[in-house]
Protein backbone atom coordinates (compact mmCIF):
# COMPACT_ATOMS: atom_id res chain seq x y z
CA UNK A 1 0.00 0.00 0.00
CA UNK A 2 1.34 3.43 -0.87
CA UNK A 3 1.98 6.15 1.60
CA UNK A 4 0.03 8.68 -0.01
CA UNK A 5 -3.08 6.69 0.66
CA UNK A 6 -2.13 5.01 4.61
CA UNK A 7 -2.14 8.22 5.67
CA UNK A 8 -5.70 9.41 4.72
CA UNK A 9 -7.04 5.50 5.96
CA UNK A 10 -4.87 6.00 9.12
CA UNK A 11 -6.61 9.76 9.76
CA UNK A 12 -10.06 8.29 8.81
CA UNK A 13 -10.01 5.53 11.43
CA UNK A 14 -8.77 8.04 13.83
CA UNK A 15 -11.85 10.34 13.37
CA UNK A 16 -14.00 7.96 13.58
CA UNK A 17 -12.11 6.14 16.28
CA UNK A 18 -12.41 9.40 18.56
CA UNK A 19 -15.49 9.57 20.12
CA UNK A 20 -15.16 6.28 21.47
CA UNK A 21 -11.95 7.21 22.88
CA UNK A 22 -13.94 10.27 25.19
CA UNK A 23 -16.84 8.27 24.95
CA UNK A 24 -19.18 9.56 28.11
CA UNK A 25 -21.23 7.05 30.42
CA UNK A 26 -23.72 5.05 28.86
CA UNK A 27 -26.28 3.09 30.14
CA UNK A 28 -26.15 -0.55 30.00
CA UNK A 29 -22.62 -0.17 29.77
CA UNK A 30 -19.53 0.17 32.07
CA UNK A 31 -19.47 2.85 34.65
CA UNK A 32 -16.16 4.72 33.87
CA UNK A 33 -13.70 5.15 36.40
CA UNK A 34 -12.42 7.80 38.41
CA UNK A 35 -10.46 8.41 41.39
CA UNK A 36 -11.33 11.32 43.35
CA UNK A 37 -10.19 13.40 46.39
CA UNK A 38 -13.88 13.85 48.81
CA UNK A 39 -14.35 16.54 51.27
CA UNK A 40 -13.51 14.23 54.37
CA UNK A 41 -9.59 13.96 52.48
CA UNK A 42 -9.73 10.74 52.15
CA UNK A 43 -9.29 9.58 48.30
CA UNK A 44 -12.27 7.04 46.86
CA UNK A 45 -11.88 4.79 43.88
CA UNK A 46 -14.84 3.72 42.15
CA UNK A 47 -13.78 0.54 40.93
CA UNK A 48 -12.90 -0.88 44.84
CA UNK A 49 -16.60 -0.66 45.02
CA UNK A 50 -17.37 -3.39 42.35
CA UNK A 51 -19.87 -5.92 44.24
CA UNK A 52 -21.89 -2.99 45.67
CA UNK A 53 -24.46 -0.96 44.26
CA UNK A 54 -22.98 3.02 43.63
CA UNK A 55 -25.04 6.11 43.17
CA UNK A 56 -23.56 8.93 41.67
CA UNK A 57 -25.15 12.73 42.52
CA UNK A 58 -24.40 15.75 40.62
CA UNK A 59 -24.73 18.46 43.29
CA UNK A 60 -24.86 22.81 43.46
CA UNK A 61 -25.69 24.04 46.62
CA UNK A 62 -26.61 27.29 45.07
CA UNK A 63 -29.00 25.31 42.34
CA UNK A 64 -32.94 25.64 42.96
CA UNK A 65 -33.55 22.02 42.13
CA UNK A 66 -31.01 20.40 44.61
CA UNK A 67 -32.48 23.08 46.85
CA UNK A 68 -35.72 21.26 46.38
CA UNK A 69 -34.50 18.00 47.38
CA UNK A 70 -32.21 19.47 50.67
CA UNK A 71 -34.40 21.60 51.96
CA UNK A 72 -37.21 18.67 52.15
CA UNK A 73 -35.01 16.65 53.47
CA UNK A 74 -35.47 14.15 49.99
CA UNK A 75 -32.14 13.93 49.80
CA UNK A 76 -30.75 13.23 53.31
CA UNK A 77 -33.50 10.73 53.50
CA UNK A 78 -32.58 8.90 50.12
CA UNK A 79 -28.76 8.97 51.53
CA UNK A 80 -29.82 7.19 55.11
CA UNK A 81 -31.99 4.72 53.28
CA UNK A 82 -29.48 3.54 50.89
CA UNK A 83 -26.53 3.78 52.48
CA UNK A 84 -28.64 2.05 55.53
CA UNK A 85 -28.83 -1.06 52.99
CA UNK A 86 -24.77 -1.21 51.81
CA UNK A 87 -25.18 1.39 48.76
CA UNK A 88 -22.45 3.46 48.33
CA UNK A 89 -23.37 6.84 47.78
CA UNK A 90 -21.15 9.43 46.18
CA UNK A 91 -22.04 13.40 46.31
CA UNK A 92 -20.06 14.86 43.26
CA UNK A 93 -19.60 18.54 42.63
CA UNK A 94 -18.43 19.31 39.36
CA UNK A 95 -18.97 23.43 39.53
CA UNK A 96 -15.67 25.11 38.71
CA UNK A 97 -14.01 27.18 41.02
CA UNK A 98 -15.79 31.34 41.15
CA UNK A 99 -18.47 29.25 39.85
CA UNK A 100 -21.97 28.79 41.48
CA UNK A 101 -22.19 25.97 43.97
CA UNK A 102 -17.73 25.61 43.61
CA UNK A 103 -16.73 24.88 47.41
CA UNK A 104 -13.42 24.04 49.36
CA UNK A 105 -13.35 20.90 51.55
CA UNK A 106 -14.26 22.58 54.68
CA UNK A 107 -17.31 24.78 53.58
CA UNK A 108 -18.51 21.10 52.24
CA UNK A 109 -18.00 19.47 55.27
CA UNK A 110 -19.62 22.26 56.90
CA UNK A 111 -22.69 22.15 54.26
CA UNK A 112 -22.96 18.47 55.35
CA UNK A 113 -23.10 18.58 58.94
CA UNK A 114 -25.42 21.94 58.30
CA UNK A 115 -28.15 19.90 55.62
CA UNK A 116 -27.11 16.60 57.96
CA UNK A 117 -26.52 14.97 54.48
CA UNK A 118 -25.17 11.54 54.62
CA UNK A 119 -23.66 9.99 51.31
CA UNK A 120 -20.89 7.82 51.59
CA UNK A 121 -18.11 11.21 50.91
CA UNK A 122 -18.96 13.92 48.76
CA UNK A 123 -16.31 13.99 45.89
CA UNK A 124 -14.94 17.34 44.60
CA UNK A 125 -14.52 17.38 40.89
CA UNK A 126 -13.65 21.06 40.21
CA UNK A 127 -11.92 20.50 37.07
CA UNK A 128 -15.32 18.77 35.99
CA UNK A 129 -13.23 15.77 34.77
CA UNK A 130 -15.99 13.48 36.34
CA UNK A 131 -18.55 15.30 35.24
CA UNK A 132 -17.23 15.17 31.59
CA UNK A 133 -16.47 11.06 31.77
CA UNK A 134 -20.62 10.96 33.18
CA UNK A 135 -21.43 13.40 30.47
CA UNK A 136 -23.46 15.08 33.87
CA UNK A 137 -25.40 17.58 32.29
CA UNK A 138 -27.34 18.93 35.75
CA UNK A 139 -27.75 18.81 39.26
CA UNK A 140 -29.67 17.17 40.33
CA UNK A 141 -28.54 14.44 37.95
CA UNK A 142 -28.25 10.95 39.11
CA UNK A 143 -26.52 7.84 38.23
CA UNK A 144 -26.72 4.15 39.70
CA UNK A 145 -24.04 1.30 39.03
CA UNK A 146 -24.80 -2.37 39.69
CA UNK A 147 -22.40 -4.38 41.21
CA UNK A 148 -20.84 -5.46 38.03
CA UNK A 149 -20.07 -1.94 37.57
CA UNK A 150 -22.53 -1.46 34.88
CA UNK A 151 -25.19 1.66 34.63
CA UNK A 152 -28.23 0.96 35.35
CA UNK A 153 -29.61 4.45 35.54
CA UNK A 154 -29.04 7.86 34.60
CA UNK A 155 -30.86 10.79 34.27
CA UNK A 156 -33.47 12.89 36.91
CA UNK A 157 -33.74 12.11 40.68
CA UNK A 158 -37.56 11.96 39.91
CA UNK A 159 -40.42 12.79 37.34
CA UNK A 160 -41.15 16.61 38.61
CA UNK A 161 -38.94 18.48 36.61
CA UNK A 162 -39.99 21.79 39.31
CA UNK A 163 -37.93 23.26 42.07
CA UNK A 164 -41.52 22.98 44.30
CA UNK A 165 -40.85 21.05 47.08
CA UNK A 166 -44.68 20.45 46.91
CA UNK A 167 -43.90 18.33 43.92
CA UNK A 168 -41.69 15.85 45.93
CA UNK A 169 -45.04 13.98 47.81
CA UNK A 170 -46.46 12.93 44.70
CA UNK A 171 -43.08 12.09 42.40
CA UNK A 172 -41.67 8.62 41.15
CA UNK A 173 -38.40 8.44 42.24
CA UNK A 174 -36.22 6.95 39.76
CA UNK A 175 -33.24 5.93 41.50
CA UNK A 176 -35.66 3.90 44.14
CA UNK A 177 -36.99 2.28 41.39
CA UNK A 178 -34.12 0.97 39.70
CA UNK A 179 -32.81 0.39 42.87
CA UNK A 180 -35.81 -1.33 43.93
CA UNK A 181 -35.61 -3.54 40.82
CA UNK A 182 -32.14 -3.66 40.26
CA UNK A 183 -32.20 -5.75 43.89
CA UNK A 184 -35.36 -7.75 43.47
CA UNK A 185 -33.24 -9.20 39.69
CA UNK A 186 -35.81 -7.43 37.77
CA UNK A 187 -35.36 -5.64 34.71
CA UNK A 188 -35.06 -1.71 35.48
CA UNK A 189 -37.96 -0.23 33.67
CA UNK A 190 -36.58 3.49 33.29
CA UNK A 191 -33.25 3.09 32.54
CA UNK A 192 -32.88 6.71 31.20
CA UNK A 193 -34.47 10.50 31.63
CA UNK A 194 -34.08 14.03 30.91
CA UNK A 195 -31.52 14.93 34.13
CA UNK A 196 -34.06 18.14 35.51
CA UNK A 197 -31.97 20.71 37.07
CA UNK A 198 -29.87 23.27 36.83
CA UNK A 199 -26.69 23.16 34.24
CA UNK A 200 -23.53 21.83 35.46
CA UNK A 201 -20.93 24.83 35.89
CA UNK A 202 -17.86 23.51 34.27
CA UNK A 203 -14.94 26.32 33.10
CA UNK A 204 -16.61 26.70 30.09
CA UNK A 205 -20.46 27.21 31.65
CA UNK A 206 -21.87 30.94 30.63
CA UNK A 207 -25.57 30.27 31.43
CA UNK B 1 -35.18 34.13 17.05
CA UNK B 2 -34.41 37.53 16.47
CA UNK B 3 -35.33 39.12 20.23
CA UNK B 4 -37.15 42.71 19.35
CA UNK B 5 -37.30 44.91 21.63
CA UNK B 6 -41.30 45.12 22.08
CA UNK B 7 -42.37 48.88 23.40
CA UNK B 8 -45.03 50.59 24.26
CA UNK B 9 -45.07 49.85 28.11
CA UNK B 10 -48.32 49.71 29.41
CA UNK B 11 -48.18 50.16 32.82
CA UNK B 12 -45.75 52.97 32.86
CA UNK B 13 -47.80 55.67 30.97
CA UNK B 14 -49.01 58.68 32.89
CA UNK B 15 -51.51 59.35 29.93
CA UNK B 16 -52.93 56.29 29.31
CA UNK B 17 -53.30 55.98 33.27
CA UNK B 18 -55.52 59.30 33.19
CA UNK B 19 -57.50 58.30 30.13
CA UNK B 20 -58.22 54.81 31.54
CA UNK B 21 -59.89 56.66 34.97
CA UNK B 22 -61.90 59.16 32.79
CA UNK B 23 -63.18 56.44 30.85
CA UNK B 24 -63.52 54.20 34.18
CA UNK B 25 -65.65 57.64 35.83
CA UNK B 26 -68.11 57.75 32.89
CA UNK B 27 -71.07 55.27 33.88
CA UNK B 28 -70.80 56.95 37.49
CA UNK B 29 -71.12 60.79 36.03
CA UNK B 30 -73.62 59.18 33.90
CA UNK B 31 -75.55 57.58 36.61
CA UNK B 32 -75.10 61.08 38.64
CA UNK B 33 -76.74 62.98 36.13
CA UNK B 34 -79.46 60.24 35.61
CA UNK B 35 -80.58 60.05 39.76
CA UNK B 36 -80.26 63.95 39.34
CA UNK B 37 -83.33 64.71 36.63
CA UNK B 38 -84.80 61.67 38.49
CA UNK B 39 -85.01 63.36 42.46
CA UNK B 40 -85.56 66.67 40.25
CA UNK B 41 -88.51 65.09 37.86
CA UNK B 42 -90.26 63.30 40.93
CA UNK B 43 -89.05 65.66 43.99
CA UNK B 44 -88.20 69.34 42.91
CA UNK B 45 -84.74 70.31 42.21
CA UNK B 46 -82.86 68.99 45.25
CA UNK B 47 -81.82 71.94 47.85
CA UNK B 48 -79.33 72.50 50.06
CA UNK B 49 -80.21 70.28 52.82
CA UNK B 50 -81.64 67.45 50.86
CA UNK B 51 -77.97 67.61 49.18
CA UNK B 52 -76.23 67.72 52.66
CA UNK B 53 -78.31 64.67 54.12
CA UNK B 54 -77.15 62.84 51.23
CA UNK B 55 -73.35 62.59 52.88
CA UNK B 56 -72.89 59.00 51.83
CA UNK B 57 -73.36 60.06 47.52
CA UNK B 58 -70.82 62.45 48.34
CA UNK B 59 -68.23 60.42 48.90
CA UNK B 60 -68.74 58.17 45.78
CA UNK B 61 -66.85 60.11 43.35
CA UNK B 62 -63.83 60.05 45.42
CA UNK B 63 -64.14 56.23 45.91
CA UNK B 64 -64.81 55.14 42.66
CA UNK B 65 -62.13 57.68 41.58
CA UNK B 66 -59.78 55.89 44.11
CA UNK B 67 -61.25 52.36 42.40
CA UNK B 68 -60.87 53.69 38.90
CA UNK B 69 -57.33 53.99 39.78
CA UNK B 70 -56.40 51.05 41.38
CA UNK B 71 -57.84 49.39 38.27
CA UNK B 72 -55.92 51.63 35.62
CA UNK B 73 -53.26 51.26 37.03
CA UNK B 74 -53.03 47.91 38.55
CA UNK B 75 -55.52 45.78 36.21
CA UNK B 76 -57.29 47.02 32.55
CA UNK B 77 -54.63 46.38 29.83
CA UNK B 78 -51.68 44.59 31.63
CA UNK B 79 -49.50 45.94 33.87
CA UNK B 80 -45.78 45.02 34.25
CA UNK B 81 -45.23 42.88 36.93
CA UNK B 82 -41.55 42.25 38.19
CA UNK B 83 -40.16 38.56 37.81
CA UNK B 84 -36.51 38.06 38.54
CA UNK B 85 -34.67 40.13 36.70
CA UNK B 86 -36.96 41.44 34.47
CA UNK B 87 -40.47 42.14 34.01
CA UNK B 88 -43.92 40.03 32.54
CA UNK B 89 -46.79 41.42 31.75
CA UNK B 90 -50.45 40.39 30.72
CA UNK B 91 -51.55 41.63 27.74
CA UNK B 92 -54.80 41.11 25.72
CA UNK B 93 -55.57 41.59 21.47
CA UNK B 94 -59.26 42.78 21.75
CA UNK B 95 -60.61 45.08 23.34
CA UNK B 96 -63.46 43.18 24.83
CA UNK B 97 -64.54 39.57 24.96
CA UNK B 98 -67.22 38.41 22.55
CA UNK B 99 -68.68 35.48 23.28
CA UNK B 100 -68.67 32.59 20.96
CA UNK B 101 -65.21 34.25 19.51
CA UNK B 102 -61.60 32.80 20.03
CA UNK B 103 -59.24 35.77 20.81
CA UNK B 104 -55.64 36.17 22.40
CA UNK B 105 -53.86 36.57 25.50
CA UNK B 106 -50.05 37.27 25.61
CA UNK B 107 -47.43 36.88 28.65
CA UNK B 108 -45.00 39.41 27.50
CA UNK B 109 -41.39 38.67 29.17
CA UNK B 110 -38.63 41.48 29.24
CA UNK B 111 -35.36 40.19 30.73
CA UNK B 112 -32.26 41.90 31.56
CA UNK B 113 -29.64 41.63 29.57
CA UNK B 114 -27.79 38.05 29.57
CA UNK B 115 -30.91 36.43 31.34
CA UNK B 116 -32.85 33.74 29.25
CA UNK B 117 -36.42 32.02 29.67
CA UNK B 118 -36.94 28.56 28.25
CA UNK B 119 -38.64 26.97 25.36
CA UNK B 120 -41.30 24.18 25.63
CA UNK B 121 -38.54 21.78 25.80
CA UNK B 122 -35.77 23.46 27.18
CA UNK B 123 -32.73 21.63 26.46
CA UNK B 124 -30.25 19.95 28.69
CA UNK B 125 -31.16 22.14 31.83
CA UNK B 126 -34.05 24.41 33.06
CA UNK B 127 -38.03 24.00 32.52
CA UNK B 128 -40.46 26.42 30.59
CA UNK B 129 -42.96 28.73 32.13
CA UNK B 130 -45.94 27.19 33.04
CA UNK B 131 -49.33 29.36 33.58
CA UNK B 132 -52.26 28.38 35.67
CA UNK B 133 -55.00 30.14 34.06
CA UNK B 134 -57.92 31.53 36.65
CA UNK B 135 -60.27 32.77 34.16
CA UNK B 136 -64.28 32.80 34.45
CA UNK B 137 -66.29 30.52 33.88
CA UNK B 138 -67.50 30.40 29.89
CA UNK B 139 -63.56 31.23 28.95
CA UNK B 140 -61.28 28.16 28.42
CA UNK B 141 -57.29 28.98 27.91
CA UNK B 142 -55.49 26.97 24.84
CA UNK B 143 -51.81 25.82 25.19
CA UNK B 144 -49.05 28.48 24.21
CA UNK B 145 -47.60 29.18 21.03
CA UNK B 146 -44.14 28.85 21.17
CA UNK B 147 -41.93 31.30 19.37
CA UNK B 148 -38.84 29.10 18.03
CA UNK B 149 -36.01 29.34 20.45
CA UNK B 150 -32.61 30.09 19.90
CA UNK B 151 -29.24 27.71 20.99
CA UNK B 152 -28.09 28.70 24.54
CA UNK B 153 -25.22 27.29 26.19
CA UNK B 154 -21.49 25.51 25.51
CA UNK B 155 -19.97 22.77 23.89
CA UNK B 156 -21.26 20.25 26.30
CA UNK B 157 -24.89 21.49 27.61
CA UNK B 158 -27.55 22.99 25.32
CA UNK B 159 -30.63 24.97 26.41
CA UNK B 160 -33.24 26.65 24.07
CA UNK B 161 -34.48 29.45 25.21
CA UNK B 162 -35.07 33.22 24.85
CA UNK B 163 -32.92 35.97 25.81
CA UNK B 164 -34.42 40.11 25.96
CA UNK B 165 -37.65 39.95 25.51
CA UNK B 166 -40.12 37.44 24.13
CA UNK B 167 -44.04 37.37 24.09
CA UNK B 168 -45.99 33.81 24.22
CA UNK B 169 -49.34 34.25 22.66
CA UNK B 170 -52.22 31.86 24.29
CA UNK B 171 -55.30 31.86 22.58
CA UNK B 172 -58.75 31.65 24.79
CA UNK B 173 -62.10 30.39 23.57
CA UNK B 174 -65.40 32.25 24.66
CA UNK B 175 -68.05 29.91 24.87
CA UNK B 176 -71.49 31.75 22.96
CA UNK B 177 -73.27 31.53 26.47
CA UNK B 178 -71.12 33.75 28.40
CA UNK B 179 -72.55 36.55 29.66
CA UNK B 180 -72.24 40.05 28.79
CA UNK B 181 -70.32 41.88 31.47
CA UNK B 182 -68.37 45.32 32.41
CA UNK B 183 -65.31 43.49 34.18
CA UNK B 184 -64.47 40.19 33.86
CA UNK B 185 -61.27 39.29 35.02
CA UNK B 186 -58.54 36.80 33.66
CA UNK B 187 -55.79 35.85 36.00
CA UNK B 188 -52.72 33.76 35.64
CA UNK B 189 -50.68 32.66 37.83
CA UNK B 190 -47.15 31.88 36.32
CA UNK B 191 -43.69 29.97 37.18
CA UNK B 192 -41.20 30.64 35.32
CA UNK B 193 -37.29 30.08 35.43
CA UNK B 194 -34.77 32.75 34.91
CA UNK B 195 -30.97 31.55 34.60
CA UNK B 196 -27.93 33.27 33.29
CA UNK B 197 -25.03 31.09 35.03
CA UNK B 198 -27.26 30.68 37.60
CA UNK B 199 -31.08 30.15 37.53
CA UNK B 200 -33.53 31.70 39.84
CA UNK B 201 -37.28 30.44 40.18
CA UNK B 202 -40.14 33.28 39.96
CA UNK B 203 -43.77 33.51 40.44
CA UNK B 204 -46.16 35.84 40.15
CA UNK B 205 -49.78 36.40 39.66
CA UNK B 206 -50.98 38.49 37.03
CA UNK B 207 -54.34 39.62 36.13
CA UNK B 208 -56.58 42.21 33.47
CA UNK B 209 -59.92 43.11 33.32
CA UNK B 210 -61.76 43.30 30.01
CA UNK B 211 -65.25 43.53 29.36
CA UNK B 212 -68.06 40.87 27.90
CA UNK B 213 -69.84 42.43 24.65
CA UNK B 214 -72.01 41.15 22.21
CA UNK B 215 -70.08 42.78 19.90
CA UNK B 216 -67.77 42.03 17.12
CA UNK B 217 -64.20 41.55 17.96
CA UNK B 218 -62.23 44.88 18.01
CA UNK B 219 -58.33 44.73 18.14
CA UNK B 220 -56.86 46.56 20.46
CA UNK B 221 -55.18 49.42 18.94
CA UNK B 222 -52.30 49.69 22.06
CA UNK B 223 -51.16 46.10 21.92
CA UNK B 224 -51.85 45.88 17.79
CA UNK B 225 -47.76 45.84 17.31
CA UNK B 226 -46.87 43.96 19.94
CA UNK B 227 -48.77 40.99 18.71
CA UNK B 228 -47.86 41.48 15.12
CA UNK B 229 -44.21 41.54 16.31
CA UNK B 230 -44.97 38.19 18.17
CA UNK B 231 -47.11 35.98 15.34
CA UNK B 232 -44.03 36.94 13.21
CA UNK B 233 -41.82 34.82 15.41
CA UNK B 234 -44.12 31.45 15.30
CA UNK B 235 -43.17 29.03 13.03
CA UNK B 236 -45.50 28.32 10.82
CA UNK B 237 -46.02 25.24 8.27
CA UNK B 238 -43.53 25.14 5.54
CA UNK B 239 -44.59 25.49 1.99
CA UNK B 240 -45.83 22.90 0.22
CA UNK B 241 -43.64 22.18 -2.51
CA UNK B 242 -40.36 21.69 0.04
CA UNK B 243 -40.17 17.89 0.93
CA UNK B 244 -39.25 16.53 3.64
CA UNK B 245 -37.79 12.89 5.21
CA UNK B 246 -36.22 11.74 8.17
CA UNK B 247 -33.81 8.24 8.66
CA UNK B 248 -32.87 6.77 11.39
CA UNK B 249 -29.18 5.93 10.57
CA UNK B 250 -28.81 3.98 13.92
CA UNK B 251 -26.71 6.70 16.14
CA UNK B 252 -28.06 9.63 14.60
CA UNK B 253 -31.29 11.02 12.50
CA UNK B 254 -30.75 12.70 9.25
CA UNK B 255 -33.11 15.08 8.16
CA UNK B 256 -33.28 15.96 4.34
CA UNK B 257 -34.91 18.52 2.66
CA UNK B 258 -35.72 19.29 -1.14
CA UNK B 259 -35.68 23.06 -1.05
CA UNK B 260 -34.66 26.46 -3.32
CA UNK B 261 -32.77 28.24 -3.04
CA UNK B 262 -29.60 26.79 -1.33
CA UNK B 263 -29.55 26.67 2.62
CA UNK B 264 -26.27 28.16 4.14
CA UNK B 265 -27.58 27.59 7.80
CA UNK B 266 -30.12 24.92 9.64
CA UNK B 267 -30.65 24.59 13.06
CA UNK B 268 -33.55 21.72 14.11
CA UNK B 269 -35.15 22.17 18.13
CA UNK B 270 -36.86 19.12 18.94
CA UNK B 271 -39.77 19.33 20.61
CA UNK B 272 -39.73 16.09 22.97
CA UNK B 273 -36.73 15.97 25.31
CA UNK B 274 -34.16 13.58 25.51
CA UNK B 275 -34.29 12.56 21.31
CA UNK B 276 -31.21 14.15 20.04
CA UNK B 277 -28.44 15.32 20.97
CA UNK B 278 -28.76 18.79 22.18
CA UNK B 279 -25.23 19.87 22.40
CA UNK B 280 -23.69 18.17 19.36
CA UNK B 281 -23.03 19.96 16.60
CA UNK B 282 -25.50 19.57 14.06
CA UNK B 283 -23.68 19.03 10.40
CA UNK B 284 -25.40 20.94 7.50
CA UNK B 285 -24.24 19.56 3.85
CA UNK B 286 -26.02 21.52 1.36
CA UNK B 287 -26.92 19.50 -1.55
CA UNK B 288 -27.82 20.96 -4.88
CA UNK B 289 -31.50 19.92 -4.59
CA UNK B 290 -31.76 20.86 -1.13
CA UNK B 291 -29.86 20.18 2.30
CA UNK B 292 -29.23 17.14 4.71
CA UNK B 293 -28.97 17.76 8.28
CA UNK B 294 -27.25 15.40 11.11
CA UNK B 295 -29.09 15.03 14.39
CA UNK B 296 -27.10 13.04 16.72
CA UNK B 297 -29.01 10.56 18.97
CA UNK B 298 -29.39 11.55 22.73
CA UNK B 299 -28.07 9.21 25.10
CA UNK B 300 -31.29 9.09 27.01
CA UNK B 301 -33.29 7.66 23.95
CA UNK B 302 -33.60 3.87 24.60
CA UNK B 303 -36.41 3.38 21.94
CA UNK B 304 -37.27 4.06 18.20
CA UNK B 305 -39.20 6.73 17.48
CA UNK B 306 -42.12 7.07 15.44
CA UNK B 307 -41.84 10.65 13.90
CA UNK B 308 -39.64 13.78 14.81
CA UNK B 309 -41.04 16.31 15.61
CA UNK B 310 -40.07 20.57 16.04
CA UNK B 311 -38.82 23.72 14.63
CA UNK B 312 -36.58 23.92 11.82
CA UNK B 313 -35.12 27.22 11.20
CA UNK B 314 -32.98 28.17 8.45
CA UNK B 315 -31.16 31.41 7.25
CA UNK B 316 -33.05 34.53 6.76
CA UNK B 317 -34.75 33.47 10.39
CA UNK B 318 -37.51 31.28 8.59
CA UNK B 319 -39.32 28.80 11.28
CA UNK B 320 -41.13 26.23 10.14
CA UNK B 321 -42.98 23.30 12.32
CA UNK B 322 -41.45 19.77 11.67
CA UNK B 323 -43.43 16.54 11.77
CA UNK B 324 -42.18 13.71 10.04
CA UNK B 325 -42.51 10.13 9.80
CA UNK B 326 -39.13 8.22 10.93
CA UNK B 327 -37.93 5.49 8.22
CA UNK B 328 -35.19 2.95 9.35
CA UNK B 329 -31.80 2.68 7.19
CA UNK B 330 -32.83 0.19 5.11
CA UNK B 331 -35.44 2.53 3.91
CA UNK B 332 -33.11 5.43 2.71
CA UNK B 333 -31.48 3.17 0.61
CA UNK B 334 -34.41 1.65 -1.30
CA UNK B 335 -36.04 4.54 -1.91
CA UNK B 336 -33.07 7.39 -2.09
CA UNK B 337 -34.88 10.33 -2.55
CA UNK B 338 -38.33 9.47 -2.70
CA UNK B 339 -38.76 9.06 1.07
CA UNK B 340 -40.40 12.45 0.75
CA UNK B 341 -43.38 12.89 2.78
CA UNK B 342 -46.19 15.39 3.48
CA UNK B 343 -45.39 17.84 6.41
CA UNK B 344 -48.28 17.58 8.74
CA UNK B 345 -48.25 21.21 10.99
CA UNK B 346 -47.86 20.17 14.81
CA UNK B 347 -48.98 23.86 15.90
CA UNK B 348 -51.43 21.74 18.69
CA UNK B 349 -48.88 19.58 19.62
CA UNK B 350 -46.37 22.25 19.85
CA UNK B 351 -48.49 23.52 22.43
CA UNK B 352 -48.06 20.76 25.19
Amino acid sequence: MRRSTLYPMLLTVLIYAAPLLVAAAKVGQAAPDFTATASNGKTFRLSDYRGKYVVLEWHNNGCPYVGKHYRSGNMQHLQKQWTGQNVVWFTIISSAPGKQGYVTASEENEYLTKMQAAPTAALLDPTGEIGHLYDAKTSPQMVVINPQGMVIYDGAIDDKPTTDLSDIAGATNYVNLALEQAMAGKQVQTPATRPYGCSVKYPDSTH
Amino acid sequence: MASTSLRPRWGSSPKRTLWCIVQSQAPFVVESFAMLFLTAATKGWPNKKMRENDSGRRLSPVLTFGVGLVLCTAGAQGAETPIPHGTLELVAENRWVTPGHEFSLGLHFQLEKGWHIYWVNPGDSGEPPRVTWQLPPGLSPGVIEWPAPRRLGTSSIMDFGYEDAVTLIVPVHAESSLAAQPLARLGAEIRVLICREMCIPGKTELSLTLPVKSLPPAPDPRTRDLFAAARKELPRPAPQNWKFSVDDTGDSFVLAANVTPQITQATFFPLAEAQIDNSAPQALQPLASGFRLTLRKSDQLLKPIERLKGVLVLSGNRTYLIDLPVSKRGAQKNNSDNGIREIQSSKEELGT
